[in-house]
């Protein structure tokens, strides 16, 4: 019929539907090469750290306890969880700040133009992928390390939830730590004002406070760091163990053996605390999606 | 079909866009003309959901723009600022858009290949000329089979080729009952490609007529005269609605009279007329009239986005 339309009736059916935009939120997620680098440091970090801490743990140690092995199991998985958080935090923020940066957002808001079917597209994508990344990076980190650990007097048990729960838990925090960092990439719109409020929120934040807690002693800042979203997510990572084998956990695990706080999360409480972060930044983000010019 | 009502748009106290109404017409290439920072891009911005309107309401085929079922099949918008990302190719930053409607990979490849896209489409788009990502925006724009096109400066940065391509290709649109509504701050392009103008200045419809009308108004009435004798046909044509002036070369320029009253009252009065010549202004010199007053505003205040 015209120079410049289609076949006939190759778009007929053609209209906006909740599936269609997830598959454009995944094309857009998939065919840009930052995600997969921020995928490959994610998994390679965590290997990375997952052995250089099997190495060392109970080196030279005798036989442990129960308990003690699989804390030693979960704190040799996911240890790298506190460095991949910023990849995840970096490439949340990206997948936002991205589109504002470039214009591409607007790009998107044409063909979608109620904008929050595409963003919250665009979140479920985020949040699949750096899941599934931070199980792969989980599962990549086991497997490097369930040779090393038995030398040292460490037996993995990954089928005691007690050990594969904290496993899959650093999963869902490095997704859940993407999606928050995609809310504030969402209200900054500036990749670097961006990555810069995540990561201060994620990395310096927890260490201002802490110089602070042990400058003052205060509870109430003890509160306030736990319920930071690294500390309370951390719990979701954290083999949760009885009291007098919090020596050998990792991080998370001994603030709050040492802590004073009133605030002592478990791995359930941490997720709470963390969506409820997310929460907090997500919807006047989404507010602001809708009512600001693109 | 466009239709603007009372449409307005404020940024702090600035007034972008005052207030305007318009309807553009399918079957024919509408010019939207007026200099960098009239409100051009608002303006087009609003009507595909951009920009929120501070008043006002912009609809396309009856509805608003994010009412439609399928906004890609309604308009196709191409935006004068890129809205690409740089690290994707042309051929994924297609996909995706398309994707938001379900429309096959195989329409993608028919678009590549309407705007020439095709031997670049594995290429990032950072890599891209300015014509060629103008014509990435041309292939969006045309994805959806649109009843509507907006495209915001489509020529800008496109070699002489590719601006004819352009050329025939809005012209075989509107040829095909479709709208298009196509800014410029060429009047030469317009000239060539528009049927209609709606022309701003300042945020204000300066102008909504036919080409023809918008250059014939402008120049309404100027009669170039020469004549040895300019005292005595000053007097002649001279009444009320009637001025003359004298031009550089020595020629008169009557304003206010047609050449038959001029050529009367001179033989009544005796005067010799060595030229009677109406002057048909171009679209260049209608346009400088009417937004003349916009000038200033232009170089002070630059774009408005």
């Amino acid at each position: 019929m015209t120079t410049t339309a289609p076949t006939p009736s190759r778009l007929a059916d053609a209209r906006l539907s909740t599936l269609h935009v997830l598959h454009s939120e995944w094309i857009k997620l998939r065919t840009l090469r930052s995600t997969w680098w921020c995928a490959a440091a994610i998994v390679a970090l965590s290997v990375l750290f997952g052995l250089l801490v099997a190495g060392f743990i109970n080196r030279h140690g005798g036989a442990l306890p129960t308990a003690a092995q699989d804390s030693a199991t979960v704190a040799v998985a996911t240890v790298g969880t506190n460095f991949t958080q910023l990849i995840a935090a970096v490439l949340g923020v990206l997948v936002i700040s991205g589109e504002y940066g470039t214009g591409m957002i607007r790009s998107t808001f044409a063909a979608v133009p109620n904008r929050l079917p595409a963003v919250l597209a665009k979140l479920a994508v985020l949040a699949v992928l750096v899941f599934v990344v931070g199980l792969v990076a989980a599962a990549a980190t086991f497997a490097a390390t369930a040779g090393i650990l038995p030398s040292q007097h460490i037996t993995p048990h990954p089928t005691d939830p007690a050990v594969w729960m904290p496993i899959v838990g650093s999963a869902v925090y490095l997704a859940l730590v993407a999606v928050l960092a995609f809310a504030i990439g969402a209200l900054v719109r500036n990749t670097a004002g961006g990555i810069a409020a995540a990561l201060g929120l994620l990395l310096v934040l927890p260490i201002i406070l802490g110089i602070a807690v042990g400058l003052t002693q205060a509870t109430w800042l003890e509160n306030v760091d736990a319920v930071l979203p690294s500390a309370a997510g951390g719990q979701l990572h954290t083999f949760a163990e009885p009291a007098a084998t919090a020596a050998l956990s990792g991080p998370g695990g001994r603030a709050a053996a040492q802590s004073t706080a009133d605030v002592v999360l478990n791995g359930w409480g941490g997720l709470g605390v963390l969506v409820a972060w997310i929460v907090v930044a997500l919807v006047p983000a989404l507010i602001l999606i809708r009512r600001r010019d693109a | 079909m466009i239709r603007l009502e009372r449409l307005t748009k404020r940024y702090g106290d600035k007034t972008a866009v005052d207030d305007i109404s318009a309807v553009i017409e399918p079957g024919r290439v509408t010019g939207f003309l007026g200099p960098n920072g009239a409100g051009k891009s608002t303006t087009m911005r609003m009507i595909v959901g951009l920009d929120r309107p501070t008043a006002g309401t912009a609809t396309v085929n009856g509805k608003r723009y994010a009412e439609h079922r399928a906004p890609l099949r309604e308009v196709g918008v191409l935006l004068e600022a890129r809205a690409v990302h740089p690290g994707r190719t042309a051929a994924n930053h297609l996909r995706a858009v398309a994707a938001t409607h379900g429309i096959a990979r195989a329409r993608v490849d028919e678009v590549l290949g309407l705007t020439g896209l095709t031997a670049v489409a594995g290429k990032r788009v950072g890599k891209f000329s300015l014509g060629m990502g103008q014509r990435l925006g041309i292939a969006v724009a045309l994805l959806g089979d649109p009843r509507t096109l907006i495209l915001d400066e489509p020529v800008n940065g496109l070699d002489p080729e590719g601006v004819l391509w352009v050329r025939h290709l809005t012209r075989a649109l509107a040829a095909e009952g479709r709208t298009v509504f196509l800014s410029s701050h060429l009047m030469s392009e317009m000239a060539q490609t528009a049927d209609h103008l709606v022309v701003l200045g300042r945020g204000r419809i300066l102008a909504d007529a036919p080409i023809a009308d918008v250059v014939a108004g402008a120049t309404q009435g100027i009669v170039r005269v020469r004549t040895p004798d300019h005292d005595r046909l000053d007097r002649a044509v001279a009444g009320p609605g009637v001025t003359v002036r004298r031009g550089d070369d020595g020629s008169l320029e009557v304003i206010g009279a047609t050449p038959a009253q001029i050529g009367d009252a001179a033989l009544a009065a005796g005067v010799a007329l060595h030229e009677l010549t109406p002057v048909n202004a171009s679209l260049e010199e209608a346009y400088l009239t009417l937004t003349q007053d916009d000038v200033e505003y232009r170089e002070t205040q630059g774009a408005v986005r």
